[in-house]
């Protein structure tokens, strides 16, 4: 029963990060239809982000989060602006394509300027799990946790509640009839995309305590990614929180009553059921 | 021109290694027809029937590992091994077609990714089969005697000419494909896959002829690559890089061109492998950048542009 419970928290813990990942993907492709494969790198560059806030900024990696939030949006901004915006039109086969060049490219010169070494943070006062009711959190994952829990819900309200979030809403489920609202609908897709972007970047930095950080490291998450998306239905928020939440169970209880060798197989198993009997995800709200 | 072209072509791949010398040059070569074979399979499949698959690396690990155990654990020579390597990859291709190809475009793309995870991680916990992620070795090929000569394995020219009559092939059968009923049921599929079904085409059998013929020629290279290596681990030959690495050769070369791969490989590979003797990592970088000039100003490729170029002046 304890290590029910205990793969159940870890589980949780773990899957709050992915859904702020799978968010940022979903957002991006509710407005522009495009699959950004170079996803995985923001969270990649977020990582790196906390890795060298230390010693460059000298502050904690997870109050970096702030300073790296703000210019992941910027250069959000800047690469759809100079880089997707031209290719957007052209198709999601092509985007699919170009944003796999991006990827390439980002790991590549990250792996040029730094090396190819798996690299760790160390927390002083992350030593030893909290152990709550007898349950071990470990420190780094539950303050990650509830910062993106904070994140993800000023994001929900964000969308929900403020005119530029109705907007992005609007775009994403009929571009053409928010046009017809006198909605913006090229700016959206700029905000759309920096946004997404700041998100992957931010949920980057709350992931690196707890993860080995190696420039390719995008390659994996991404995949993850597409998996806790699809599972909560394309395009769909509330999906992909969703799928977050259970890629994350189902890793950690898989590892405990499957094998740990194949806990990331369980995950695409899954993707693979849910795309070709519910392509429009678990709960049936995505699009396809 | 192409009377001239195509023969002058031959005779030059197969003079090759006399005209150029230098252990690295060589190898240059031998990686660069390795990956015109590969780029030449995902274009089957990606150029022809516009079938996206990210999961390319799948087909050149079963090949490599065919070759591999086949070798070691029964004793079967890699130059049977190989061709026994396609056809077991092109084997594999057919559950997977008919699984993936229920879904279309970026879907699709997505499936073959979760595939070859699949697929990676089997081969990385079957330790019985695969020895895990140790990987496996060869330590010495057969002995073989050419003409009289028995084959210096040390040196890599007969590697080169190995992958010179297997370049040779997949292009070949790239020009073969695109005449047949097969290629034009592809090209169909490509441009409007409900017009296809539409008209009487059977679009689930054409994409899995179409994948299971691109998947025998990323099988060979596996099996050849795992030959030349020598050494193979699933993390090594089942990577998604590999995978995108093909992609990038046949876009960057000209989807849909019969010579596109050959010129993807050139302008690629060689950067990369240069790149790589140089810095040691990151050889990759010029292919993300190729590509997004490529999708950027030349969606049809390098080779597709200049065949255009080609086409107007005569």
């Amino acid at each position: 029963m304890d290590t029910f419970i205990q793969s159940i928290v870890s589980g949780i813990l773990t899957g709050s990060l992915y859904a702020m990942i799978g968010v940022g993907l979903t957002v991006i492709f509710g407005v522009m239809r495009i699959i950004n494969m170079a996803h995985g790198d923001m969270v990649m560059l977020g990582m790196y982000g906390a890795f060298l806030a230390p010693t460059f900024l000298r502050i904690d990696p997870f109050l970096s989060i702030v300073i790296w939030i703000p210019i992941a949006f910027i250069v959000g901004v800047l690469l759809y602006r100079f880089l997707l915006k031209n290719i957007v039109p052209a198709g999601e086969l092509n985007t699919l394509l170009y944003t796999a060049g991006l990827s390439l490219f980002i790991a590549n010169l990250v792996l040029l300027i730094g090396t190819g070494d798996y690299r760790t943070i160390k927390l002083k006062y992350a030593i030893m799990p909290l152990r709550p009711f007898g349950i071990a959190v470990p420190i780094p994952l539950a303050i990650a946790f509830g910062m993106a829990i904070l994140i993800t819900v000023a994001l929900y309200w964000f969308l929900v509640r403020t005119d530029t979030g109705r907007a992005i809403r609007a775009t994403s489920q009929e571009p053409e009839a928010a046009a017809l609202m006198g909605v913006n609908v090229d700016r959206m897709a700029i905000i759309t995309f920096a946004l997404g972007t700041a998100l992957a970047c931010g949920a980057g930095v709350l992931l690196a305590p707890s993860l080995y950080l190696y420039p390719t490291v995008g390659e994996i998450l991404v995949a993850k990614c597409f998996v806790i998306v699809v599972l909560g239905g394309l395009g769909s928020v509330p999906g992909a929180i969703a799928g977050g939440l259970l890629l994350g169970l189902v890793e950690s209880l898989g590892a405990v009553y499957v094998s740990v060798p194949y806990k990331d197989a369980i995950g695409f198993v899954i993707f693979l059921l849910v795309l070709l009997f519910r392509p429009s995800g678990l709960f049936g709200v995505g699009k396809s | 021109m192409k009377k001239v072209v195509i023969p002058l072509a031959i005779i030059l791949l197969f003079t090759a290694p006399w005209i150029v010398s230098g252990p690295f040059f060589v190898h240059l070569m031998i990686m660069v027809l390795m990956w015109t074979v590969l780029g030449a399979s995902w274009n089957i499949l990606g150029g022809f029937t516009g079938q996206v698959s990210f999961g390319h690396s799948t087909f050149l690990g079963a090949g490599a590992y065919t070759t591999m155990i086949l070798y070691l654990k029964l004793g079967v020579a890699p130059w049977y091994g190989i061709p026994i390597g396609g056809l077991v990859a092109a084997l594999i291709a057919l559950p997977i077609g008919f699984i993936c190809f229920r879904l279309r475009g970026p879907y699709f793309a997505l499936s073959t990714l979760a595939v070859a995870e699949i697929i990676r991680l089997v081969a990385l916990n079957w330790e019985s089969l695969t020895n895990g992620p140790v990987g496996l070795l060869i330590t010495t090929l057969p002995e073989v005697t050419f003409w009289g000569r028995s084959i210096d394995w040390e040196s890599k020219t007969p590697f080169y000419y190995i992958i010179a009559v297997i370049a040779l092939g997949a292009i070949v059968a790239t020009y073969i494909m695109s005449r047949t009923r097969l290629g034009a049921y592809s090209l169909a599929i490509r441009e409007d896959i409900d017009s296809a079904e539409a008209i009487g085409i059977n679009t689930v059998q054409a994409r899995v002829a179409a994948l299971s013929l691109s998947a025998f020629f990323a099988g060979v290279a596996g099996g050849f690559y795992a030959m030349y290596l020598r050494y193979i681990d699933p993390d090594a030959v089942f990577s998604i890089a590999l995978s995108v690495e093909m992609v990038f050769i046949a876009v960057v070369g000209g989807l849909t061109t019969v010579a596109g791969p050959l010129i993807g490989a050139i302008v690629l590979v060689t950067f990369g492998e240069t790149f790589r003797e140089l810095f040691l990592v990151g050889h990759l970088i010029f292919y993300g950048l190729m590509m997004m000039i490529v999708i950027r100003y030349l969606p049809e490729g390098i080779w597709g542009k200049l065949r255009l170029w080609f086409g107007t002046r005569s």
